[in-house]
């Protein structure tokens, strides 16, 4: 007697990085102290919040196909002017919708770009990640923000039942673009572009427009990932957000998502986040140098999805 | 002037060639210092070390298969630092210590390559890992045990190590006449001339047709990643000898400006498209660029956000004027 539903669990993508992250946890909880501590978890979902956001995005863009180098730069752009508007004295809820609107907006740019123009999802965004990142330089003039009110840095460091506000956006995030995903025409509409677009196409789906929605929505949550990052951080800099977009990838991609499309969900980007997260925070507490924390993650990357391959052998991942 | 645009769909190169005069043009009448002898050799200098990368990534890009590497500033940082450490620290004679730096640029390339071919891991994700190992490499490498444990740059060099990077002959940086003009010259014989250079499009542009025609596709991929290796440790030797200084964070981000001088040079992210004229005038353009307006007074940050402006524009161009054609 065979249980093909225990099976059917095991054999998912998740579930190896959820062993991981497990193996990971138990290692660091026996040989540090703090791993464990209450303030010390807090402090690593806070610093978890915004990649995580952001890797939802994310995977709906690589599920489709495509790909998104700009988030760094988008990152930083919206948190300049949520830093300037902050500085000014404007409302949060104000701030909140300015964020979101400079994301949409860098999102609906990229979209159209490449649903209308034509252009290679990535070139598209790596001509983005220069602009912003030029424009961002220009509105900055070369100063830090810093010194934010006090009032926003709730949604960065505040905290309901001890858990941070940022980690409950992100599990409401998580649990509404997984329903969505999985049961919603325009979710499944997703899958089926990133599968086959010309078949997803003669079945009725209109390609641009699910092109459209997927980088559309990606900005808007990396703007708010923007307003968690300077409410968490309180300062924003020239660099603010560079080399986020491959952190953000890199969470996907370990989670399972396949860079050619048609295959990967969210929660498996969530568990990439944590993996990521996880070593990184328990490499500080081990003492080990920060400069390995690179050497990990990237061997990191080739051994989980080496995996994948001898799994699911011949298939490209 | 229909047979105008027709040509600058056809033809890349013709187009960066309008693209190049003009851009000359505008900054020799309106940027003052602009058309000077002196000016116009000492940029070719600054045009050299991104430009390696980006004859790089066009190789890698060409032979298809999803190829890009996003480990070309990486591998650069890490032979800077190799150099650097093995001369400065060491005490290790430069030649040899430039020698070791070279080979070890080529290995790890030849390690994306293998990854690559024989693992079925697509590029981006093989080379996006690599970029985060050779990266954290380099810094453990800067640590210099008797400072503490934090990265240090590395800046004493014997005078002799310069040589590469400051020296003039006939008023041309040494890197632009006896490294730069010599790659070029040599990838264009392999690129347009030579057998390899044939199973590169061919496994470029259709993987399958070259496997059934009996080319070696395996080998194909992981020469060009090894070349790509050696392309940016030449880079990252040429930046230490011209800044004088090895630091472990100098190639971050290089990646993607040599992603956009290639793609903007015409080699198609799908790969078996694109020459290296293209690409070379790419190159010239952005150097340009750069010089002009730095020239014009025009801060620094506006360089990247031009680059992003053109590379999104002339793509945008031409994928408009092909559907107008096809209409």
């Amino acid at each position: 007697m065979t249980n093909t539903g225990l099976r059917r669990i095991l054999q998912r993508r998740e579930f190896t990085v959820f062993g991981l992250i497990l193996a990971l946890v138990i290692l660091f909880s026996l040989t540090t102290e703090r791993f464990m501590s209450v303030s010390n978890l807090s402090n690593l979902l806070l610093q978890l919040a915004g990649t995580a956001i952001s890797a939802i995005g994310m995977t709906m863009v690589i599920i489709t196909g495509g790909i998104d180098v700009s988030v760094g730069s988008a990152l930083g752009m919206a948190s300049v002017v949520a830093g300037k508007l902050l500085m000014g004295g404007y409302p949060p809820i104000l701030v909140l919708l300015a964020s979101l609107g400079v994301g949409l907006l860098i999102g609906l740019f990229n979209g159209m770009l490449i649903a209308w123009g034509n252009i290679p999802p990535i070139i598209a965004t790596l001509g983005m990640m220069s602009i912003l990142r030029s424009l961002m330089y220009q509105l900055l003039g070369g100063r830090w923000i810093s010194g934010i009110p006090p009032a926003i840095r709730i949604i960065g460091l505040g905290k309901w039942l001890g858990i941070p506000i940022s980690m409950w956006v992100t599990a409401f995030l998580i649990g509404f673009f997984t329903y969505f995903l999985s049961s919603r025409p325009l979710g499944r509409a997703i899958y089926a572009v990133g599968n086959n677009p010309e078949a997803a196409r003669i079945s009725g789906i209109d390609l641009r427009r699910t092109t459209l929605f997927v980088y559309a929505v990606l900005g808007a949550l990396v703007g708010f990932a923007g307003l968690v990052y300077v409410a968490r951080t309180g300062i924003v800099q020239t660099n603010t957000g560079s080399g986020f977009e491959l952190e953000v990838i890199a969470a996907v991609v370990l989670g399972g998502t396949s860079i050619l499309g048609g295959r990967g969900t969210v929660i498996g980007s969530l568990l990439g986040a944590f993996l990521v997260g996880i070593i990184k925070n328990g490499m500080v507490l081990l003492n080990v140098p920060a400069l390995s924390e690179g050497l990990v993650i990237g061997v990191l990357i080739i051994l989980s999805v080496m995996i994948d391959v001898i799994r699911v052998r011949g298939e490209r991942i | 002037m229909k047979r105008v645009l027709d040509q600058i769909v056809e033809n890349r190169v013709f187009f960066l060639l309008v693209l190049f005069v003009i851009l000359f043009a505008v900054f020799a009448i309106s940027v003052q210092n602009f058309f000077t002898f002196y000016n116009l050799t000492n940029m070719t200098q600054y045009g050299v070390e991104l430009g390696l990368l980006a004859l790089a990534e066009m190789l890698v890009i060409l032979s298809g298969g999803g190829g890009i590497d996003l480990s070309v500033g990486s591998m650069l940082t890490i032979v800077a630092m190799i150099i650097g450490v093995l001369i400065g620290r060491v005490g290790l004679n430069p030649s040899l210590a430039i020698f070791l730096g070279l080979s070890a640029g080529m290995g790890m390339g030849y390690l994306n390559g293998v990854l690559v071919s024989y693992t079925k891991i697509l590029p981006f994700i093989v080379t996006l890992a690599s970029l985060y190992v050779y990266k954290s490499l380099a810094l453990i490498i800067a640590v210099d045990p008797r400072f503490g444990p934090n990265p240090m740059p590395v800046s004493n060099f014997p005078e002799s190590f310069y040589f590469v990077g400051q020296y003039r002959i006939g008023g041309i940086p040494f890197q632009v006449l006896c490294i730069f003009i010599p790659v070029i010259l040599l990838l264009y014989v392999l690129l347009e001339k030579s057998v390899f250079g044939r199973y590169l499009y061919g496994v470029g542009s259709n993987e399958k047709a070259a496997l059934f025609s009996g080319i070696n596709v395996e080998r194909v991929r992981v020469t060009v990643y090894t070349l790509s290796g050696l392309l940016s440790a030449l880079s990252g030797w040429i930046i230490t000898s011209r800044i004088a200084s090895a630091r472990p964070d100098i190639g971050t981000g290089y990646e993607l400006q040599a992603i956009t001088i290639a793609v903007l040079g015409g080699v198609s992210i799908k790969g078996g498209e694109g020459r290296i004229g293209g690409v070379v005038l790419g190159i010239a353009i952005i150097t340009l660029l750069y010089n002009g307006m730095q020239l014009a007074g025009i801060h620094q940050i506006w360089q990247l956000g031009s680059l992003g402006v053109i590379l999104v524009g002339s793509v945008l161009l031409n994928q408009m004027l092909l559907a107008r054609r096809k209409m």
